[in-house]
């Protein structure tokens, strides 16, 4: 399953997840959008907060992960912890077999 | 004529007037070389190997400017820009992907010691660099304002947007406004307006653009020209010129670092 949800800060920037469930977990996670990030060499930092969660998450859980991870080393600007989980959260109710899926 | 200009409080008025600034002033250089002399001027200031710098840029050919963390195939027709030679390219800050003709846009950006922001967010640190810029607008008789977190907008709509990034004790700000659109072009490049990828798609060029030409009858030149004026006037401003060691740098990070798929294309 491949999945994909934005969510747009009000009066700030869009940011959006990108990927797949395996085995309940969420695989090949990509953060992209215009929001900023200071340090910018900190977006594995944040594609790391969800690689391997369960999908069992709720939207608290998954904001809790991602502020963990920044903790004080890095931080979200024109987004948040709070936009980035809405987005995994909104990913979830939207995902689709890829194109290529043999069917498995 | 908007008699009064009040958008710094003393405190932050001295803080810019506290440097000694050197102008970079407008030369035609390929989007490449653009992206890469932001790096190496800021690191430069960052070392103190050169004063706080404002540098107006200049555009040999039109590009896209991807902001660090978008993913190119959400914001970019690659077909589109190739079929008309428009290259992409993407910049060392994060924020949005704008659209660059070489007489459309006027961009320029200000390197400085982070101490010139200490205190402050990161949202006010945008309001402090773009406030000079929104008080010479104003005195061209344009009703601009600065709208958080980083657009310089209009009763008509937005004019730019900045974007900055810190480098080891220096803080890069850059501005990009429109000064003249070519619309019908610009959707066949970015994906704003189109079909996207994605259903729920949002770019954030969808924001409805206001273009100075639009609102003001004074060629682009003379817009820069008052900016640098009125920089001048207030801070100070002490022409210079890149020295060919920074050049150098810059073009041999623009082939090794800013050309290779790797940087443009890392998120796909």
């Amino acid at each position: 399953m491949s999945c994909r949800g934005e969510f747009k800060t009000p009066g700030g920037k869009l940011i959006a997840v990108d990927f797949d469930v395996v085995d309940g977990e969420l695989r090949n996670v990509v953060v992209t959008g215009d929001f900023f990030l200071y340090p910018e060499e900190a977006l594995p930092i944040l594609t790391g907060a969800l690689e391997d969660s369960p999908i069992t998450l709720d939207e608290a859980g998954y904001t809790a992960r991602v502020r963990t991870a920044l903790d004080s080393s890095a931080e979200l600007v024109g987004s948040s912890p709070e936009a980035l989980a809405s987005a995994v959260i909104r990913a979830l109710g939207a995902c689709q077999e890829p194109e290529q899926s043999d069917g498995g | 004529m908007v008699a009064e200009i009040s958008s710094l409080a003393p405190e932050e008025l001295a803080r810019w007037r506290a440097l000694p600034w050197k102008l970079l002033p407008a030369v035609p250089r390929p989007p490449l070389l653009n992206m890469a002399l932001d790096e190496v001027l800021v690191e430069h200031v960052g070392a103190g190997k050169r004063q706080p710098t404002l540098r107006i840029w200049g555009w040999s050919a039109p590009c896209v400017v991807l902001g660090r963390f978008q993913s190119v195939r959400n914001e970019v027709d690659e077909e589109g820009a190739a079929r008309h030679g428009i290259e992409i390219v993407r910049r060392i800050s994060g924020g949005g992907a704008m659209f660059i003709e070489p007489q459309g846009a006027i961009t320029w950006s200000l390197y400085a010691p982070l101490s010139m922001v200490t205190g402050m967010t990161f949202a006010e640190s945008y309001r402090f660099f773009d406030a000079w810029v929104v008080d010479a607008l104003r005195e061209l008789g344009i009703d601009a304002w600065y709208a958080p977190l980083n657009d310089i907008t209009s009763a008509a709509g937005k004019i730019g947007g900045a974007a900055q990034a810190r480098r080891g004790g220096a803080v890069l700000h850059h501005t990009t406004m429109a000064y003249d659109m070519n619309l019908p072009l610009m959707l066949e490049v970015l994906r704003t307006g189109q079909e996207k990828l994605s259903d729920k798609g949002v770019t954030s060029a969808d924001k409805r653009v206001a273009p100075l030409r639009l609102q003001t009858n004074l060629p682009r030149e003379a817009i820069i020209d008052h900016m640098v004026q009125q920089f001048r006037g207030r801070f100070g401003l002490e022409e210079d010129a890149l020295d060919p060691d920074e050049i150098a740098e810059a073009e041999q990070r623009a082939r090794e670092r800013f050309a290779i798929a790797a940087w443009t294309h890392y998120l796909p």
